[in-house]
């Protein structure tokens, strides 16, 4: 019978996208997501004892077993590529805007950047960076754009709340709100957790970390 | 937070010294941006004039190839000597600092803002290109080979991508054009060999039953053409009663020859008889076919004189 600390690993390393505490505890029949997140800690700390090429990331409110970076050189060669295709500072930038003010239209997105955002929104949509989340009720009902769980994935952040502080403008005050919106949202796992509130209140540090800012 | 990339070499062969290509400036605010930077000015006190000034220079150097991107460019530049205009006539003469009128206070008031949350937005694409630059080196699976989930999370999918799918279908359907299947070129040897065939079982036969009660222009050219072939050599007759009339063709009671000799030299005389029916039916609205129905307008054919020999060789050979 394999230890929860092997099912966990097993979990992590065949999983395409982050796992969420709460999902480990309904497969490891668990009592509680803080539960199953001791467990991944627990692996955490014997994969760094044991200096092994992988570790434990939280990202996107999940975890996800990925490689450490000192072996990327090796993993470029099998590749045979030089490196991932980047960003470009414009939509760097536009992420920025957007990863703030969610949801935001074109239009509020161009009147910060001072140019017209329609190529590099469209890119960012096709990398799954962003998403349309409805229509502003503004004339010309624009599109309203909001970022994604792969946003959160590509840029290491467990949540928005990782997104550093900003004074000024770009505080929005519902932020926190938005935070915990989009944490509580991902997945099919809405059906199996009945109950809302500890997968709200489950990404502790990150949680904690928005409220504070907000 | 770095400055923007700028470069000293020969951008502008024609200026001289430092120039800063506004090609590597991502849009207007971001120009301004590093000009108030290279001239240590505070965000919320622009010198409109020395700002102005050096804004407009740059624009001088640049030839823009994205026209969007020269407007909004340009935009600014109005809006910038809009309120340089207005320090021109100030309020009061006597004031040697820099005073606008009440509009104008706005107007810079609110470029400043515009400016200083571009700064923030600036720093913040740096700070997430560098957080991109760490997660590169660090390798994930993106895709699993567990089965999928029997329900599909749906909130994943936008108005954006099932508007691209349709797109995309919409293109290949259009596409997928049916194929014009063009016809086995008629040829000259082959309907020979058809009313011969015609003609082993009955006498005679109409000409317009072999060419057919469709009228088609090429069809009743080759098989005239074949008819005349076949008369020149002896194995029908043709008969017209008066002009315009229907073309009886009769069994010519000598033939005894299979059409067999004919068929040999298919190959040459296809391309011949097609071009003359082509030839014929480039020439326009020309319906007056029975006219050509006998003989001796055929021998004075339509501007067809090419094929006709082409296709009248073969035979005598």
């Amino acid at each position: 019978m394999p230890e929860p600390i092997d099912v966990v690993e097993a979990l992590l390393f065949a999983s395409d996208t982050p796992v969420e505490a709460e999902r480990i505890q309904e497969v490891l029949d668990l009592e509680s997501a803080a539960a199953a997140r001791e467990i991944v800690e627990g692996l955490r700390a014997r994969l760094d004892a044991e200096g092994r090429a992988l570790q434990v990331m939280e990202v996107g409110g999940g975890f996800r077993l990925v490689t450490r970076p000192e072996v990327a050189p090796w993993l470029v060669k099998l590749a045979r590529s030089r490196t991932r295709s980047r960003l470009s500072r414009p939509a760097l930038e536009t992420l920025a805007i957007i990863g703030y003010r969610q949801p935001v239209s074109r239009p509020e997105v161009d009147a910060v950047r001072g140019v017209n955002s329609d190529a590099v929104l469209d890119n960012l949509l096709e990398r799954r960076m962003i998403r349309i989340a409805g229509r502003k009720e503004s004339p010309g009902r624009p599109f309203l754009y909001e970022t994604t769980r792969e946003f959160l994935v590509a840029f290491g952040l467990r949540d928005l709340g990782d997104l550093p502080k900003v004074e000024g403008e770009l505080i929005v005050p519902e932020l926190a709100q938005a935070a915990a919106a989009q944490l509580a949202e991902p997945g099919p796992e809405e059906e199996i957790t009945a109950a809302p509130d500890p997968s709200q209140q489950d990404p502790g540090p990150g949680g904690d970390r928005v409220s504070t800012s907000g | 937070m770095s400055a923007p990339e700028t470069t000293t070499q020969g951008a502008v062969p024609e200026s001289p010294g430092l120039t800063v290509r506004v090609e590597s400036f991502v849009g207007p605010l971001d120009l301004l941006l590093h000009l108030c930077r290279t001239n240590e000015m505070d965000l919320s006190r622009l010198a409109l004039r020395t700002i102005t000034d050096q804004y407009l220079s740059h624009l001088e150097a640049v030839r823009f190839q994205d026209l969007e991107m020269a407007g909004s460019f340009m935009v600014m530049a109005a809006t910038l000597i809009y309120l340089k205009s207005k320090l021109l006539l100030p309020a009061n003469p006597d004031d040697q600092d820099e005073v606008l009128d009440e509009e104008g206070e706005l107007l810079k008031r609110e470029l400043e803002e515009r400016l200083r949350e571009y700064a923030r937005v600036k720093a913040l694409g740096a700070w997430l290109a560098e957080r991109e630059a760490e997660q590169t080196l660090v390798y994930g699976r993106t895709t699993a080979e567990l089965p999928p989930p029997e329900d599909i999370p749906l909130e994943d999918l936008s108005v954006h991508l099932l508007q691209r799918a349709m797109q995309r279908l919409i293109e290949d359907q259009q596409r997928r054009v049916p194929r014009q299947v063009e016809p086995n070129p008629l040829s000259v040897l082959e309907r020979m060999s058809e009313i011969l065939d015609l003609l082993r079982s009955t006498w005679s036969l109409l000409f317009s039953s072999v060419a057919g009660a469709e009228r088609l222009r090429a069809e009743w050219v080759v098989t005239l053409l074949a008819l005349l072939e076949l008369v020149r050599l002896g194995q029908a007759r043709a008969r017209q009663a008066d002009l315009f009339g229907e073309i009886v063709i009769e069994r010519n009671a000598v033939s005894v020859r299979e059409p067999a000799r004919l068929v040999e030299t298919d190959e040459e005389s296809r391309p011949a008889a097609d071009a003359s029916g082509e030839a014929l039916a480039a020439e326009g609205p020309r319906d007056s076919m029975p006219e050509e129905e006998t003989p001796r307008a055929a021998a004075t054919p339509p501007p067809d004189d090419e094929p006709r020999t082409e296709q009248g060789e073969p035979l005598n050979a």
